[in-house]
């Protein structure tokens, strides 16, 4: 009997042994299978391409700090490796920030491809998921813009990986318009006119990038097929405003205040930072990179990274209010308010006695990390004055008189003043009389410049130098009388970025390199 | 049961009662002795005076044995009552070895196992166990991953680097419980360390790191003993950096200026702040034990109490824990024991950063680094009352006393493990056991940064608190059957084991507080919530194991393991693995040609050869997935989905595969014991990044992972022990061992060199690689320029580069592929953090009540990569006297050191590489053993008292704090971190001088 009783003992132990059959069972991780079956699911898989945009890696810093840099607007006050190759032109292939921004930009490619596919497993009318579907195709259009405009030809994934997508080639430039446009075309179809968020695309936004699109494409040939089609995309936003509840907004420092920016009807598409500290560095750092060192403002003032030089200020028309928006000339640095003249005050060793960007630091709205990181600003992506400048470009050669209407309605704004600060105190710009109207015939300079200053700093400039070729004559934007003196590093081959040294080793399709590196 | 009933048959025709008594040769009673007769199953133990009683006939054999004991057999003829005086066993040969599911007579072992008994143990103070092993045992090298920092966790390295991505540290089964945590060393009974893979392999695909197996002490039959022990001692740093004074530092600054063009002079502040003055102290460790243990023939207990305390020598850094043990075990019946093992324990850690992995930005929480870097010149305070930060010269942080004092880091660690067995004898010889364990660790950190720190990161404070829950169930039965056939002894074992592990965690934080009094204790007031976080990993592992142990003769011994592990951590195609051993050992000196032998006491010959596993596959590591990433829309804060990475079915574990030859030798009685191994283990299947798998195919996570690497690992182990004076007086012992471990990469993905990054992230944007992997190298080396000393002006000198706009007094570099511009292209690899060899000796002398302890311990060859230095020569910090004095100027050209603020932006280069040689003097303990009279006079049974004094001597040329240097870089402290981050000093916690006086009371 007794033995019996040791025997169940044994069964016992052996019976906890016995029960498992090793298969994984993972709470609270994500299985892509059986993921999608609602609409809102699509929603869930494009919202992801929202976050991957706000990133440090993308929009929050590291792409747009790099544009920046790159263009004759903004110098470095820093001495980062990875910068300095990025203002000095000398790009290397392992350069840090296009570590950081190329594979952000593949996983915003990445979330709108599984959404999209994700989508034809939802068993409901094209009428009410083609609209949500559409936000994956106008993302991966907007993604592949900045793509082919930083690399050229890069590989174009319209697909959740597979093995073989390993083994992909570039698909040449001409290529990815191609996709970018038919993405775009999708988005205009089925995108609604207006949407509750500037951060959720619009039809109004398909236009508009689509007038952008041909506009780039069309470069410095000044091709009349695409400028027609750029400038039939732009007009159709500007005569159907109303309908699209668009319009240049009163006082320009509103497109820069994160406590106004979402009353205003200018911005078409935005990426919208919301106080939070996102992990994985999902939030903004724009303010703190181009603020002022000791600054009394922001918690810790800024870091005194990306700077302008000097004469971007002093070539700026001290009446033009967008200069007083743009630039701050005066700060409040450990107490005392001084002139740029004396912003070394601070002595930190990266300080420069020059006007600091305000765009982004002035008007930040609450934030969640000290040097206004993590903000609450809107960026817009693009605006509608910058579509009025689309329009205007598109059209000097085919109607020079509307051209010179639409840059001046731009200008006009400018003149308006409105409401700013100085050195952290407020202080009202009155209408004055400059910049005028411009008369006479308009030239694509004319509205080059116009671009350069209603958009500075807003990561569009470096573009508009690639597509202009503005390195060279008759611009020379990089020779001893540009902005920033002569970037003596600048060849043709400097418009495009390399493709990483690593990124070519794991897929040694991607060869060949860029000219140049 | 016939056999039985024949038994009993013959007793009741020629049996008589015998008394005896077991004695030692100081005729003090043994009690437990173990008492039976030969070739049957009767036998007792001795009682606590040492009698016993037994049912003997003539021609009986009777078996005496004790642990520590020489055997002794002696034959009945008539004798009524029998006075046994057994010999303590000075060849230590008959130690029984603890094994992976069983225990061997130390000269039955076919594998390489060192041992580690309880009096090196406890030869001084200890916070964790695991440090005893330091320089005591051949192969295992183990440090602290932060030096002298109160609860440090403490990393142990059997037989180098078996990985690179997963971890390397063995696996610590405690009185048969895996995966446990170390118990208090006061309550270890020995330690063995598992080495090769015959005694690996029975734990499969946990093995191939080396086992250490831990046993507690376990009470004795006879009579009760309380036990306490008492340590105190006080601990100081054994070195500081010797930095500028205010002055030499406002010049210093001036001549950053001149030398980077001119400027506005530097102003120098009002104050001379030591900052290392300000954050060092004197620190002390207080540990008190008390122990009871007892028994009887049913039953007997032991029982423990512990309590450690340890103020840091960095202001407000605290360790404490307190520790319970209990070990019961119940003789129910003849056949069946039941025992219970108990083990409790809280330890409350309250940190200040120091080795911090830089991601606060400007590395503004790591205190050694901020004491080092902070400008002399400044103030605790400034002028509004609020700290002074480092913002004059380079980036903003906040100066060292106020993250010390300021800052809280706050652990609390709770351990909780039960295990339970019980033993049946079905049948003579054959064994069934049968253990169920759980054990629960949870751990609570929270930290918070008041509002007085900039680095706080946001007004109002920032505070944070995670918690980790990990708790395991262990079920194991096995199988034991010993038989005798002729000459061969024959033991099988064969088991079934299934354990499950669950680790939760969970995480939150909130900004901007009212109040800095609440810590992180009222997260809900804060004006903005951190993003929580949780999660759930499970796993479970179903094994079926065995082994065969045969010994032919006493001479010849075979051994083969064999285990099956199923995991459900392990990916779809490749659930199931097989880890197979076999060892063969020849005992020579049994053979008749050396049986005689006086010169030779002991001769045997060991060779194994065996595959192991390492447990390197996280779970849901190979399952396709999906990350939530956090979106704005709509001006909301979303959750949203984004592809994290494909499915990887057909990843496998690490495996092994490890060849020992070795050779036990002992001289002369056994008066000289050498031990020598030699391994060879080539690890293939190395789990490693596929960099096959370009960014552009969008996974959040671009570390997808395929089993493409292998590496190798070779090296001699020998242990020499030698009694070298044994007089009654006198005696005198020595204990050696040395290691030597040569590792070498062999494959990589593709076969292109990997590279690791120890600079702390602060230092990312000028900082990449500083160690690499190469194939045909050893692992973890480090890589930079080659410095080629100070360019005096002119033409560069052949073959140099300085960086662009190098004048004079800029660094030199080698141009390593000679094409005149410098580049990624020109780094090299400039050290190797690996050590030739590893050693420690022991010498014990003692001398009537005295005794005497020196333990050196020490590492030869080994290179360190001083990153401190690269940030303090950086010129936006303060800097040594060495470097200030030394350093280039246009009338100082004859020096090795180049110009202040010169441009070299923080390379790594071979100026910073060092020796990291060191001998030290690790222990020095004297002891004193009260004399029986005065003893006797305060009614106790022991009473000791022992002074000892640890880390007094340190002979090393290394230039920074201390030799022993363990900084992971901007990963921190992860599985890959650890094996080819090696060798990094960045503002390590400085290993501590302490004087310990301890009292042991036994009653």
């Amino acid at each position: 009997m007794k033995t019996y009783k040791y025997l169940i003992l044994a069964l016992v132990g052996l019976s906890i042994a016995g029960c498992s059959n090793l298969e994984e069972e993972p709470v609270g991780l994500l299985s892509p299978e059986g993921f999608f079956s609602t609409p809102k699911d699509i929603q869930t898989a494009v919202n992801a391409t929202y976050g991957h945009m706000i990133n440090e890696q993308f929009w929050g810093r590291k792409q747009t700090i790099a544009l920046m840099l790159r263009s004759d607007m903004v110098d470095l006050a820093s001495t980062e490796t990875e910068r300095m190759e990025m203002n000095n032109l000398t790009t290397l292939t392992d350069n840090k920030m296009i570590d950081n921004f190329w594979p952000r930009s593949f996983q915003a490619i990445a979330a709108c491809n599984e959404a999209i596919a994700g989508a034809e497993h939802v068993n409901v009318a094209d009428a009410v998921k083609n609209p949500i579907t559409a936000q994956a195709h106008f993302i991966r259009a907007f993604m592949y813009f900045h793509l082919v405009r930083q690399f050229g030809a890069v590989p174009y994934m319209d697909s959740p990986a597979i093995p073989a997508s390993a083994t992909i080639s570039r698909a040449p430039a001409a290529q990815v318009y191609d996709k970018i446009i038919a993405d775009l075309e999708y988005a205009v179809t089925w995108l609604p006119n207006t949407t509750t968020s500037r951060a959720i695309p619009s039809k109004a936004a398909a236009h508009s990038y689509l007038a952008l699109v041909y506009l780039t494409m069309s470069g410095n040939t000044d091709n009349a097929v695409l400028l027609a089609k750029a400038f039939s995309e732009a007009k159709h936003v500007i005569d159907n405003k109303g309908l699209y509840n668009l319009d240049l907004d009163g006082d320009f420092q509103n497109l820069f205040n994160a406590n106004k920016i979402d009353a205003s009807k200018e911005p078409i598409f935005a990426l919208d930072y919301n106080n939070f500290e996102g992990a994985d560095n999902g939030y903004d750092q724009l303010a703190p990179m181009t603020g002022i060192r000791g600054d009394d403002r922001n918690q810790g003032g800024g870091w005194s990274v990306a700077v302008p030089a000097l004469k971007v200020y002093t070539t700026w028309d001290a009446n033009d209010y967008r200069r007083a928006v743009s630039m701050s000339d005066g700060a409040s640095i450990n107490g005392t308010l001084v002139p740029y003249t004396n912003f070394t005050i601070s002595g930190h060793k990266f300080a420069k006695n020059r006007p600091y960007i305000a765009k982004y630091d002035r008007y930040p709205g609450a934030f969640a990390r000290i040097n206004a990181r993590a903000t609450s600003h809107n960026y817009s992506m693009i605006r509608y004055a910058e579509v009025l400048l689309i329009a205007a470009e598109a059209s000097i050669t085919t109607n020079n008189a509307l051209a010179r209407t639409y840059i001046n309605e731009v200008r006009a704004r400018a003149r308006k003043g409105g409401a700013t600060q100085k050195g952290g105190i407020a202080v009202t710009v009155g209408a004055n009389a400059l910049p005028a109207d411009l008369t006479g015939t308009v030239t694509v300079a004319d509205v080059l410049e116009e671009r350069r200053l209603e958009l500075a700093f807003e990561g569009i400039r470096w573009y508009d130098i690639v597509r202009r070729k503005m390195g060279g004559a008759p611009y020379n934007v990089f020779g001893a009388s540009g902005l920033e003196g002569a970037k003596a590093g600048f060849t043709a081959d400097d418009y495009l970025l390399p493709i990483l040294a690593n990124e070519i080793t794991r897929n040694p399709n991607l060869l060949p390199q860029n000219p140049g590196y | 049961m016939l056999l039985l009933i024949f038994n009993i048959s013959l007793y009741a025709q020629d049996g008589y009662k015998l008394s005896g008594k077991v004695s030692d040769e100081g005729k003090l009673p043994i009690p437990g002795a173990n008492v039976s007769i030969a070739k049957t199953t009767n036998g007792v133990v001795t009682d606590f005076d040492g009698n016993f009683q037994l049912e003997v006939k003539r021609g009986d054999v009777l078996q005496f044995s004790y642990l520590g004991y020489v055997k002794k057999s002696i034959t009945i003829t008539n004798q009524k009552t029998l006075n046994v005086v057994m010999v303590e066993n000075e060849s230590q040969l008959d130690e029984v070895v603890v094994v992976g599911y069983g225990s061997r007579k130390k000269s039955d072992i076919t594998g390489a196992v060192s041992s580690i008994k309880a009096e090196e143990i406890n030869a001084f103070p200890l916070a964790d166990a695991a440090q005893a092993l330091q320089g005591r045992a051949a192969g295992v090298v183990v440090q602290s991953n932060n030096g002298g920092e109160p609860g440090a966790p403490i990393a142990i390295k059997i037989r180098g680097n078996t990985s690179i991505g997963a971890s390397s540290s063995p696996l610590i089964v405690v009185d048969g419980f895996v995966g446990a945590t170390m118990p208090q060393a006061s309550d270890i009974q020995s330690i063995e360390v598992l080495k090769d893979a015959s005694a690996t392999a029975i734990y499969g695909s946990r093995g191939s790191n080396g086992v250490v197996m831990v046993t507690t002490k376990k009470g004795r039959n006879g009579k009760l003993t309380v036990e306490m022990n008492s340590t105190y001692a006080t601990q100081n740093t054994a070195n500081r950096i010797d930095l500028l004074n205010a002055d030499d530092f406002a010049t210093y600054q001036n001549r950053i200026i001149t030398n980077g063009g001119g400027g506005t002079p530097y102003i120098q502040g009002s104050a001379n702040t030591d900052w290392q003055d300000l954050i060092y102290r004197s620190g002390s460790t207080a540990n008190h034990q008390l122990s009871f243990s007892g028994g009887s023939d049913k039953m007997n207990f032991y029982a423990s109490g512990n309590y450690f305390k340890q103020d840091g020598i960095i202001i407000n850094s605290d360790f404490e824990k307190a520790t319970f043990l209990t070990n019961i075990d119940a003789q129910v019946t003849d056949k069946l024991k039941l025992g219970l093992n108990l083990f409790g324990s809280r330890s409350i850690k309250n940190g200040v950063a120091t080795q911090s992995n830089g991601s606060v930005s400007g590395g503004g929480d790591d205190v050694i680094t901020l004491a080092m870097r902070m400008a002399p010149d400044q103030p605790i305070r400034v002028a509004d009352g609020s700290f002074s930060t480092n913002d004059k010269i380079g980036d903003e942080v906040d100066n060292p006393y106020a993250v010390a004092t300021e800052r809280l880091d706050n652990t609390k660690t709770d351990n909780f493990r039960a295990n339970f067995y019980a033993n049946y004898d079905i049948i003579e010889g054959l064994a069934f056991k049968t253990t169920f364990g759980l054990s629960n660790e949870n751990r609570t950190r929270g930290i918070f940064l008041p509002s007085t720190l900039i680095k706080s990161g946001s007004g109002g404070g920032r505070a944070t608190i995670e918690n980790y829950r990990n708790s395991n169930i262990l079920s194991e039965n096995y199988l034991t059957y010993k038989k005798e056939i002729g000459k061969g002894d024959l033991t099988l074992l064969a088991g079934y084991s299934y354990q499950k592990n669950v680790t939760e965690r969970f995480s939150a934080g909130a900004t901007g507080f009212l109040s800095d009094s609440f810590s992180f204790y009222n997260l809900g007031n804060g004006a903005t919530y951190l993003q929580p976080s949780s999660s759930l990993s499970e796993w479970e592992i179903l094994s079926q194991f065995g082994r065969a142990n045969y010994d032919y003769d006493d001479k010849y011994l075979v051994t083969a393991t064999v285990r099956r592990d199923g995991a459900s951590n392990f990916a779809a195609n490749n659930k199931y693995a097989i880890f197979p051993s076999g060892a063969i050992g020849w005992k020579v000196s049994k053979e008749d040609f050396l049986k005689d032998s006086e010169t030779i006491s002991n001769l045997k010959l060991r060779a194994s050869y065996g595959v192991t596993g390492n447990p390197s596959i996280a779970p849901y590591q190979s399952l396709a997935s999906y990350s939530s990433i956090y979106a704005s829309s709509n001006g909301q804060t979303v959750n949203t989905i984004t592809p994290y990475q494909p499915a990887n079915p057909d990843l496998k574990w690490e495996s092994s595969y490890q060849t020992n030859f070795g050779v036990d030798l002992g001289l002369l009685s056994n008066k000289v014991t050498l031990s020598l191994d030699y391994y060879n283990i080539d690890t293939k299947d190395l789990i490693l990044e596929n960099t096959g798998l370009p960014q552009t195919l969008g996974y959040l996570n671009d570390k997808i992972l395929a089993n493409l690497g292998q590496i190798n690992n070779r090296g001699f182990e020998i242990t020499l022990n030698t009694r070298n004076i044994t007089n009654t007086n006198f005696s005198w012992t020595t204990d050696f061992n040395l290691s030597t471990n040569k590792n070498k990469v062999v494959k990589l993905v593709k076969d292109i060199d990997l590279f690791d990054n120890a600079a702390p992230s602060y230092m990312s944007g000028t900082i990449s690689n500083t160690s690499i992997l190469r194939v045909g190298e050893e692992v973890g080396l480090f890589w930079g320029y080659e410095y080629k000393g100070v360019y005096q002006g002119g033409a560069l000198p052949t073959g140099t580069l300085t960086l662009p706009g190098g004048v004079a007094g800029d660094p030199l570099f080698a141009d390593t592929d000679g094409n005149t511009k410098l580049e990624a292209a020109d780094k090299t690899i400039i050290g190797n953090p690996n050590a030739d060899y590893t050693f420690g000796i022991t010498n014990n002398f003692s001398y009537k009540n005295f005794d005497l302890n020196i333990f050196f311990q020490g590492s030869q060859g080994g290179d360190i990569f001083n990153m401190t230095n690269v940030q303090l020569f950086n010129g936006d910090s303060n800097t040594t006297q060495d470097f200030f004095n030394s350093a280039w100027t246009p009338t100082n050209t004859d020096t090795n050191t180049p110009r202040v603020g010169n441009n070299s932006n923080r390379e790594i280069s071979s100026r910073f590489v060092e020796d990291g040689s060191y001998i030290r003097l690790k222990n020095i303990a004297i002891g004193y053993n009260f004399p029986s009279k005065v003893i006797e006079s305060l009614g106790v049974e022991n009473l000791r008292l022992t002074v000892s004094a640890q880390n007094l001597l340190t002979f090393t040329k290394y230039s920074g704090l201390d030799p022993e240097v363990n900084y992971f870089g901007r990963s921190g402290d992860n599985s890959r971190s650890a094996n080819t981050v090696q060798g990094f000093d960045f503002g390590n916690y400085p290993t501590v001088r302490s004087v310990n006086i301890s009292l042991n009371l036994k009653f």
